[in-house]
């Protein structure tokens, strides 16, 4: 177990330095962010000039290449062009809103997940069931920028009980939570209803019946424990796609996470901010990676990674 | 199991039948919903946004469409979501409202003794939000800063300025290495905001920078990056104290959101209403609706080195050939201003009295044949892809010219790219897009970066004529003949013909109706100082 995680972290860097050399390569090919910069000023030749060689970027690629990740393996990705403060200060402070953005999405999704899943499962080709995939192929159908906006309308201009838009405590993380939860829902209940019903006909639960237990006993300690094995892999799987969701609906609920950073800084070509977010980003994809697969082993003791013997 | 597949297809049914009853019922009671959600704003109650005009009349709530402007010290910033904000925190020596004129700031006068020593008065009594003293060390000590900072935007702006001398507390000079007509326009924004020197040096720059302090009417409370800034009244501004208490300003980049916010009765004032949604605003009852000329403009430029469009009867032609009337009718839908030259009507520099090319097709086809263009000529017009407003120009354009015989062929570009690389190294097809926002509002600088041969922006054209104005606006302090200098160029680049100037857009903004003393800044600049309830 600990050779393997050794061997994973090992693969993290590697995963790491490539991405790094991809974001920094694809971010250079936009050009020279100066232009950009100084659009709202007076930018003369000279002056364009003056402020790609104070940013360093007038130095060979490979150098500024050498620059960026010295920083980074001490955490360190420069400071922004925008505000001159270091980048990794600017990620921290973003984080706990996307990381509450997250999570919360995680908790709509799961809550609204197994009840419609297990009872899809349960009740089999009826209408209930009907629902159920019903419910899951809208969840997946969804656009969430659309599903947000859709819920502003509803719940902030028509029925006056959230907030539209923000970040003022609790009750404006409902609404974005439920846009990314139930789009979240919609792929883990059809999986929750899958699984569930595999394991519904194997025969442990067969002889669980047998043994007198009461049904719903089986359900829940038997039937589940097992449904959630898949269900675990599924969220980390989908944790980039929850990712890539957070992005944009943190444009849409004005929510001051990580997304928003990212977007304002491809936009203003903040080269230091838009490495950053991504390496960091992508580190955090990794990492959750290597947590679903330890969890995998934990949840499942026939599970062994690695190869121990 | 196999699926049966009739189930999957009632399934869907259903979905799809959900999914178009939502949205017909969407759009159709969003269409008309502006006054019912007007009255039900007020009366809800329910969250303490929605009652607030009748319950708080301290709070000012506004949703700022340019977003966070990231930093708030004036040196390290160059967008215009800094000056909308910061204009009411800081403060430079002059001041330039929403009416545009300059006036006097925390300097009270000031008088040039030879065109490059420019002598400032300063206002007595002045404090900074933490009561650091307003003197001339102050000033001195923002320029010092500014002028040794080579990683900072602003710098270029402020170039001509050689050193600040200090007289005594109150009187500063300004030492200038070239005559520079624009500095005093200058000085009103950015770089040239008063910044406190005791409070910098004691709690450093990065801190400055997200805590800032100036001089302004509003004081920083908290600020939320991406998420908010929270403003109150400086009850010792040296202009009075202004009336509304609390600032909240919002920054809400999404206009959908921004316009769910006014619907939902939870702000008093939003930027940048987009065109499309300008009626939500007229049907509400609480708010009105502002247009105001940006000093945004937009046009098309010809490379004048590529063939047929070497000669000025073609660019003449193209200029008659395109509509611009019905291109700011259709596609802006009427929030916009057609433009003589590349400037819009509040620059100074602009010549009212020149009008822009008629729409006249069959003079373009003459202009065309006497040129010798055949029939069916294909040319390119390159343009920001990302920008959509203008691809729907580009369409009506290449329609249009379609008419007098041209085929346009349009070439969509990554923004970067377009900017940073095609434009600069004249790659940019036959003609290209280009928008402008001078914030200086002074033409000079338009006209030095795209008249001026090998600027950035300009690898190719050049005319002596247009050089030797140039020369003359820049080399003189008198508004005057700078002045007569600038209307001359007008005149003579409108002949020359080397862009159609297209339109200057307007940015729409929604005032909740009891707001007193707004006026809406044309540079986005808000000024809040005078604003109040009215109930």
């Amino acid at each position: 177990m600990a050779r393997y995680i050794i061997l994973r972290l090992f693969h993290t860097v590697i995963v790491l330095v490539g991405i790094s050399l991809i974001v920094f390569i694809t971010v250079r090919l936009t050009g020279n962010p100066v232009a950009a910069m100084l659009h709202s000023g007076t930018p003369s030749k000279q002056a364009i000039a003056q402020l790609t060689a104070a940013l360093g970027l007038n130095k060979p690629l490979l150098v500024q290449y050498y620059i960026f990740l010295k920083g980074a393996v001490m955490l360190n990705f420069g400071t922004s062009y925008a505000t001159g403060q270091p980048v990794m200060q600017m990620i921290m402070s973003r984080m706990g809103a996307t990381a509450e953005l997250a999570v919360g999405g995680i908790i709509v999704g799961l809550v609204l997940a197994f009840p419609v899943g297990i009872a899809s499962a349960l009740w089999r080709g009826t209408f209930i069931d009907l629902f159920g995939r019903s419910f899951a192929l809208l969840g997946i159908s969804f656009p969430n920028y659309w599903l947000g906006t859709m819920l502003i309308l509803i719940f902030s201009v028509w029925l006056h009980v959230l907030p539209v838009a923000g970040n003022s405590g609790f009750i404006s993380l409902i609404l974005p939570s439920v846009t990314l939860g139930l789009i979240l829902a919609g792929i883990l209940a059809r999986l929750v209803r899958s699984s569930m019903l595999d394991v519904l006909q194997a025969q442990y639960l067969t002889t669980a019946h047998a043994k007198g237990l009461r049904w719903w006993r089986v359900t829940m300690f038997h039937a589940l424990r097992n449904a959630l094995l898949p269900t675990i892999t599924m969220v980390g799987l989908q944790f980039g796609g929850l990712l890539g969701g957070i992005v944009i609906l943190e444009q849409v609920f004005a929510w001051p996470g990580v997304g928003q950073l990212v977007i304002q800084a491809i936009n203003q070509r903040d080269y230091p901010v838009v490495q950053g977010v991504v390496l960091f980003l992508a580190f955090l994809m990794v990492m959750v990676n290597l947590l679903t697969d330890l969890s995998y082993a934990f949840v499942d003791p026939r599970v062994r990674l690695g190869g121990d013997r | 199991m196999r699926k049966k597949p009739w189930f999957t297809m009632l399934a869907l049914t259903t979905t799809a039948t959900f999914l178009l009853a939502g949205c017909g019922s969407t759009t159709t009671t969003s269409g008309n919903s502006g006054n019912s959600t007007g009255s039900n704003s007020t009366g809800a109650g329910s969250s303490s946004a929605t009652s607030k005009p009748a319950v708080n009349n301290n709070t000012l709530v506004i949703a700022d469409g340019l977003g966070d402007p990231q930093s708030f010290d004036p040196i390290s910033t160059f967008t215009i979501a800094w000056g909308e904000i910061a204009n009411n925190i800081f403060d430079g020596l002059v001041y330039r409202g929403p009416d545009l004129k300059i006036q006097p700031g925390l300097a009270t006068s000031w008088k040039y003794t030879d065109p490059k020593t420019l002598e400032f008065t300063l206002r007595q009594g002045v404090k900074f939000q933490d009561g650091e003293p307003f003197n001339a060390q102050a000033v001195k000590y923002t320029f010092d800063r500014l002028l040794a900072d080579q990683k900072s935007p602003q710098l270029s702006n402020y170039t001509s300025i050689q050193s600040v001398q200090v007289v005594d507390s109150t009187h500063v000079i300004f030492h200038l290495k070239s005559v520079d007509p624009v500095l005093i326009t200058k000085l009103a924004g950015y770089g040239g905001m008063i910044v406190p020197p005791q409070y910098i040096q004691k709690h450093g720059e990065t801190y400055f920078a997200t805590h800032p302090i100036g001089t302004g009417a509003y004081q920083v409370v908290s600020y939320k990056p991406g998420s908010s800034v929270t403003l109150k009244a400086n009850p010792s501004y040296w202009r009075g104290a202004p009336k509304i208490q609390n600032v909240d300003i919002k920054f809400v980049p999404d206009a959908n959101t921004r316009m769910s916010m006014m619907q939902a009765g939870s702000v008093d004032i939003v930027e940048a209403v987009p065109p499309a949604q300008a009626s939500l605003v007229k049907n509400d009852a609480n708010f009105n609706l502002d247009a105001v000329g940006s000093p945004t403009v937009s046009e098309i430029r010809f490379d004048v080195t590529k063939k047929y469009l070497n000669n000025q009867d073609v660019r003449q032609a193209l200029n008659y050939a395109i509509d611009k009337n019905a291109i700011i009718q259709k596609i802006l839908n009427g929030y916009g201003k057609p433009i003589s030259t590349f400037q819009g009507a509040q620059s100074f520099g602009n010549d009212p009295s020149l009008q822009p090319y008629p729409y006249d097709p069959q003079k373009a086809q003459q202009l065309l044949q006497k040129a010798g263009v055949p029939k069916g000529t294909t040319l390119t017009l390159d343009y920001d892809g990302s920008d959509s407003t203008f691809a729907e120009v580009a369409q009506a354009v290449q329609e249009e010219l379609q008419q007098v015989g041209i085929n346009l062929k349009l070439q969509p570009e990554d923004t970067n790219t377009f900017y940073n690389q095609l434009i600069p190294q004249g790659k940019a097809g036959d003609m290209h897009e280009f928008g402008w926002g001078g914030w200086t509002l002074d033409f000079d600088n338009t006209a030095e970066l795209l008249y001026s041969k090998g600027q950035f922006w300009n690898p190719d054209f050049s005319n002596p004529q247009i050089t030797a104005l140039l020369n003359q606006e820049r080399s003189t302090n008198d508004q005057n003949v700078r002045q007569q200098a600038f209307f001359k160029m007008d005149k003579l680049l409108q002949q020359l013909a080397i862009e159609v100037p297209l339109y200057q857009q307007e940015t729409i903004w929604a005032v909740r109706n009891n707001i007193q003393g707004w006026t809406t800044p044309p540079d986005e600049r808000m000024d809040l100082w005078d604003v109040s309830f009215s109930n």
